[in-house]
């Protein structure tokens, strides 16, 4: 087991090795920043003196030692546009990011769960078209155009919501909403395709047999069962929802880190989109890390694959 | 009678008279500041995130971004303010600059302090002189000699050589921040990460608090020499346009900036919406590469059909609603020596005579037409009318800092034959206008655009030390410029923001007093709401 945690970590290592040299490389390919830090108009002896505060006069080497470096120190370096430590700016937001996330998760669980066990359920009935039909709508509806439309109708039309921006709860009903409808139709489709591979195995055609009622057979049974592929990819889409919301938290003006990734994406802001990638991937890798090895534990067949 | 003699010190003592008096309703405003409560509260949308360094004067990076943010939370000696370019009399109530041009006097005004309780001090001023590394950093020092301490309230600077542009760089916001200065002390104890986290000014609101990037709360400084009328400003971030309107609409913000031309309907439709378009900036032609006798631009007639083929009133009709400008110069008109020309016509026959007499009767190819991105609309616009003297080329779209990369890496990025729509806004002086974009070496004409007569022309304009010679010259390179056809002048866009149902606001205009200066709403302090506005908690 502890061969097994070693070499686990050791891939985790170089992963991390990987994506750190990736999105160090990825994002000097965009150009250079200080032609946005400065407008046009800007004159060179003006370029040249932000090139050098910022230390991008220095060689690519220099510039990936100090990159790694913050790292390890767990500063994540200095974002050019914000002027502070790109972990303490992740930091700040993360708490938005979170409410945003925890909301949409549950707004997900709530009509992708039930709607899917109905769909496998009651298979081929107009449920089961309903429920495949919020599906196709949700993974097929963009979250930019339905997070508008409903700032139309429900803050300009109907004056029930604000339009954007963070604060009580009622400025967290659509955004959370927009963001929760795709991963909804997400979970809704595996919660069907999964209910329906345990609704046909044997140990639930066995329960059955023993004249269990089907209430029980299916919470106990297969719903239990079928829920492991759900909640493991809800865990994928909680992380992707913190740190990649993009397109939610800028219609909505949410100050989350999604709209921080984009800010950085758009300013250039090296220091920041490397932070902000290299967060979301220590979160990645440490929670699969975790994942693996709680796999590894419980089943050994997984320790002993080589 | 003896004639009186026109000098520099008469013009300028003509000049103080006049502000003078056209002061006056403002200062006697100023001596009411106790009698104004500021009350309410004020929210504008603005279109992008906010970036720390427009919060520090110190860092000011020589756009017209940052003029926003300083207008509320900081103050400068000298500025512009509404048809003043540089020289209203803000944290000074006394400027003098010497008739040789080789210094310059501020005297601050008495009892004004900082939003700490500080006292504004010429200490302060100079060291933020001093240690100032914004835009034009580089020039201000190397040609100020000394900076003396006159008294409690007056301080001196002496310049090696004679400095004509001294008072635009101090008092244009939207070119250079030097004149904005920071409290000294407290500057150096938070240093410049922690100045912008929590920056302290003399501006007419201070700071509350702060989400980096997406909220700024401000609240009415009290001790302001002029009266504030809003209690509360808040400045929160939107990036999405769609989002901004909705904001206005609810009545959740005031004022927002950058309406994009799909939603200008939905604003004008609104009977409780003001739109305001801001001209703003110049955009031109240009034909890098033109000097090669083998780029078919390097004939001036085919340059002047081109000019004669751009429909410009369609393409502003088009592009900014109708609501831009159709100007003569490619260079705004509220710089200094910015010459007046008249409108440019369209004639495509006289067009097609001109490409007929250059030898292209049925017109060329074109590599690439490239338009500042992401206005690429505007392009295709121009692409299309070109078409009509049979000039064929295609839209070249590029993401922004690529576009930006490539213009200050000059000829060597537009190779063969090319035509780029360019466009800026530059303030204070034409020859920001001419040093970036046209000389050779300059920050976008590099290579691209070298004639060495007018270049030659600029040097002496730059060793001249005497306005009226300076002023000739500038008219001169100008005309030229115009007269060949180097660049084809199309049009000024407007800066379409918008006024929600809460501010006190017969027109756009009190709120974007003018074109002139910055494109944003100011001055701040003077902003209202309406009184049932005004009373809500």
């Amino acid at each position: 087991m502890g061969q097994f945690m070693l070499r686990r970590t050791m891939y985790a290592v170089v992963t991390l090795f990987i994506l750190s040299l990736t999105i160090f490389t990825v994002v000097r390919l965009t150009g250079d920043p200080v032609t946005l830090l400065a407008e046009p108009g800007a004159r060179a002896v003006d370029l040249d003196r932000i090139r050098a505060e910022w230390g991008l006069d220095r060689s690519l080497p220099m510039q990936y030692l100090a990159f790694a470096q913050n790292i390890f120190t767990g500063e994540l370096g200095k974002s050019f546009n914000y002027q502070m430590p790109v972990s303490t700016l992740y930091f700040q937001r993360l708490p938005n990011s979170l409410e945003l996330a925890l909301a949409a998760t549950l707004i997900s669980f709530v009509i992708g769960i039930p709607a899917g066990i109905i769909s496998a359920v009651r298979v081929n009935s107009a449920w089961d078209n309903v429920g495949k039909t919020v599906a196709l709508l949700g993974l097929s509806v963009p979250g930019f155009w339905l997070g508008l439309v409903m700032i139309l109708i429900f803050s300009v039309w109907l004056h029930w919501l604000p339009t954007s921006g963070q604060g009580g709860w009622q400025h967290l009903i659509m955004p959370s909403l927009a963001l929760g409808w795709y991963f909804a139709a997400s979970l809704l489709r595996l919660t069907r395709s999964s209910m329906l591979e345990v609704l046909r195995s044997e140990y639930v055609k066995l329960a059955r047999l023993k004249g269990l009622p089907g209430y029980v057979v299916l919470a106990v049974h297969a719903f239990k069962n079928a829920l492991i592929p759900v909640l493991t990819l809800a865990g994928v889409n909680l992380v992707v929802m913190i740190n990649a919301a993009v397109i939610i938290e800028v219609i909505f003006a949410w100050p989350g880190i999604g709209r921080l990734l984009y800010e950085g994406i758009f300013q250039r802001d090296f220091p920041l989109v490397q932070g902000v990638v290299m967060q979301a991937g220590i979160m990645i890798v440490v929670i699969n890390l975790i994942v693996d090895i709680l796999y590894a534990y419980i089943d050994p067949r997984i320790r002993l694959t080589k | 009678m003896e004639k009186t003699k026109l000098t520099r010190r008469t013009v300028l003592r003509t000049a103080a008279l006049t502000t003078t008096v056209l002061t006056t309703p403002f200062v006697r405003r100023g001596q009411t500041a106790e009698a104004v409560v500021p009350k309410g509260k004020m929210t504008l949308g603005w279109h992008s995130n906010i970036a720390a360094r427009w919060l520090d004067p110190q860092q000011h990076d020589g756009t017209a971004t940052p003029d926003n943010f300083l207008f509320a939370n900081q103050d400068a000696l000298i500025k512009n303010f509404r048809d003043k370019r540089y020289d209203h009399l803000a944290l000074a109530d006394k400027f003098d600059f010497a008739e040789d041009s080789k210094s310059a006097t501020f005297q601050l005004r008495a009892g004004i302090k900082f939003h700490d309780g500080s006292p504004i001090t010429p200490e302060d001023v100079r060291w933020s002189y001093e240690h100032y590394t914004g835009a034009s950093a580089a020039v201000l020092h190397e040609r100020t000699h000394a900076i003396d301490i006159v008294n409690d309230r007056t301080i001196r600077f002496s310049f090696k050589d004679p400095f004509l542009d001294f008072p635009i760089l101090m008092g244009t916001g939207n070119v250079c921040g030097a004149g904005w200065f920071v409290p000294a002390k407290y500057y150096q104890k938070v240093g410049k990460d922690g100045f912008v986290q929590k920056p302290i000014g003399a501006g007419p609101y201070k700071l509350v608090s702060q989400q980096p990037g997406s909220k700024i709360e401000y609240e009415a400084f009290e001790g302001y020499y002029r009266p504030v009328h809003v209690k509360n400003f808040t400045i929160v971030s939107v990036p999405e346009a769609a989002t901004r309107v909705a904001m206005l609409e609810r009545g959740e913000a005031d004022i927002i900036y950058l309406v994009p031309g799909e939603l200008i309907d939905r604003i004008k439709n609104n009977p409780k919406l003001m739109l305001a378009p801001v001209v703003s900036g110049s955009w031109w032609l240009e034909f890098p590469g033109f000097q090669d006798p083998k780029n078919p631009f390097h004939d001036k007639r085919v340059r002047q059909a081109v000019s004669l083929t751009v429909d410009r009133k369609a393409i502003n009709d088009a592009e900014s609603g109708g609501m831009g400008r159709v100007s003569g110069n490619w260079i705004n008109d509220d710089v200094e020596y910015a010459l007046d020309w008249p409108q440019w016509e369209t004639n495509i026959p006289k067009a097609k005579e001109l490409m007929k007499q250059a030898g292209h009767p049925d017109g060329f190819k074109v590599d690439w037409l490239t338009v500042v991105p992401n206005y690429f609309p505007r392009g295709e616009r121009v692409i299309s009318q070109l078409k009509a003297i049979g000039i064929q080329t295609r839209l070249q779209t590029m993401e922004r800092g690529v576009y930006l990369k490539r213009m200050e890496s000059g000829l060597k990025e537009w190779p063969g034959v090319q035509i780029i729509m360019n466009a800026t806004r530059i303030g204070g002086s034409w020859s920001n206008w001419y040093d970036g974009m046209f000389k050779c070496g300059g920050y976008q004409s590099q290579d691209m655009i070298c004639v060495q007569a007018l270049d030659d022309k600029f040097a002496k304009y730059a060793a001249s030390f005497n306005p009226a010679e300076r002023k000739k010259i500038a008219e001169e390179i100008q005309k030229v410029i115009l007269e060949e056809y180097y660049f084809v002048p199309v049009f000024r866009h407007a800066f379409l923001n918008a006024i929600g149902p809460r501010l006190k606001a017969a027109k756009w205009e009190d709120v974007f007093p003018t074109a002139l200066t910055t494109g944003y709403a100011y001055p701040w302090e003077d902003i209202e709401l309406k009184e049932t506005a005004a009373a809500e908690k």
